[in-house]
């Protein structure tokens, strides 16, 4: 930060850690054309090697989904992001997933959010890969991803740039 | 003035993430305001992604929208047949 933004207390840039364990990919091989093509926002997507989700920031959660397949939360900076876990795993209605947060509940980076059950939702035949979005890049200068590698949740995996 | 729709839901699983992102995507691309509401619930602003998910419209709810704004005519046009065909 320089000098003039210490000065006027501007905030630091937000970062986002992954929010699963697991082998990040890349975009295109998502099997879903609205995570692959970014519609919903910058995405991130990783394939995962342990059924746990944990909170990728601070903040405060916007929505658990009534099927427990999908998380939004708010980080304290503003950042607005979706972890949806599997693709298509709406049809489960719930089976496989166990939602550990409430709407509007507070949480730190680490917090479990979302356990599931990565061979059952495989042997329903649904692919496991949890897409992460930015939901709302516009209120930021730039918002930018890192190269698939291995993610846990001490990886960086989001660099975010206040607009000036 | 402004333009209403109101679309009720035929989707058994609900307006889901994919849809949501796809309806924001097309009411972003308009110049006008929209609010959007469920069965008379508080409206929000219908270009933002995580509020509309929030609304978590289910089969059989009418979802209401108003536009406000420069296009708002072709944008309830062309939002009530995307919601016609999507949802």
């Amino acid at each position: 930060m320089s000098f003039l933004g210490k000065l006027f207390g501007s905030k630091p840039d937000p970062v986002l850690y992954s929010p699963v364990k697991g082998e990040a990919i890349l975009n295109d091989q998502i099997p879903d054309p609205t995570f692959a093509e970014g519609i919903l926002g910058p995405t991130f997507a990783v394939d995962p090697k342990e059924g746990l989700i944990k909170a990728p920031c601070d903040g405060t959660i916007t929505q658990i989904f009534r099927t427990g397949h999908a998380v939004t939360l708010t980080s304290k900076d503003g950042v607005e992001i979706l972890i949806h876990v599997g693709i298509n795993t709406v049809d489960l209605k719930g089976e496989g997933f166990k939602p550990l947060v409430k709407d509007n509940e507070e949480v730190k980076k680490g917090s479990p959010l979302i356990e599931f059950d990565i061979d059952l939702i495989k042997e329903k035949g649904f692919s496991t890969i949890v897409p992460i979005v930015v939901c709302n890049p516009t209120d930021f200068e730039s918002v930018t991803f890192i190269k698939p590698s291995t993610v846990d949740n001490q990886s960086q995996i989001c660099t975010i740039k206040n607009k000036k | 003035m402004s333009q209403e729709i109101i679309h009720k839901i035929n989707d058994p699983r609900g307006m889901h993430a994919r849809p949501a992102g796809q309806l924001v995507k097309l009411l972003s691309s308009f110049e006008s305001k929209v609010q959007m509401s469920v069965a008379g619930g508080a409206a929000i602003d219908g270009k933002r992604l995580l509020l509309v998910m929030k609304l978590a419209a289910s089969q059989g709810d009418e979802l209401k929208l108003v536009f406000d704004g420069p296009d708002e005519e072709k944008a309830a046009l062309d939002t009530a047949e995307f919601l016609k065909a999507n949802m």
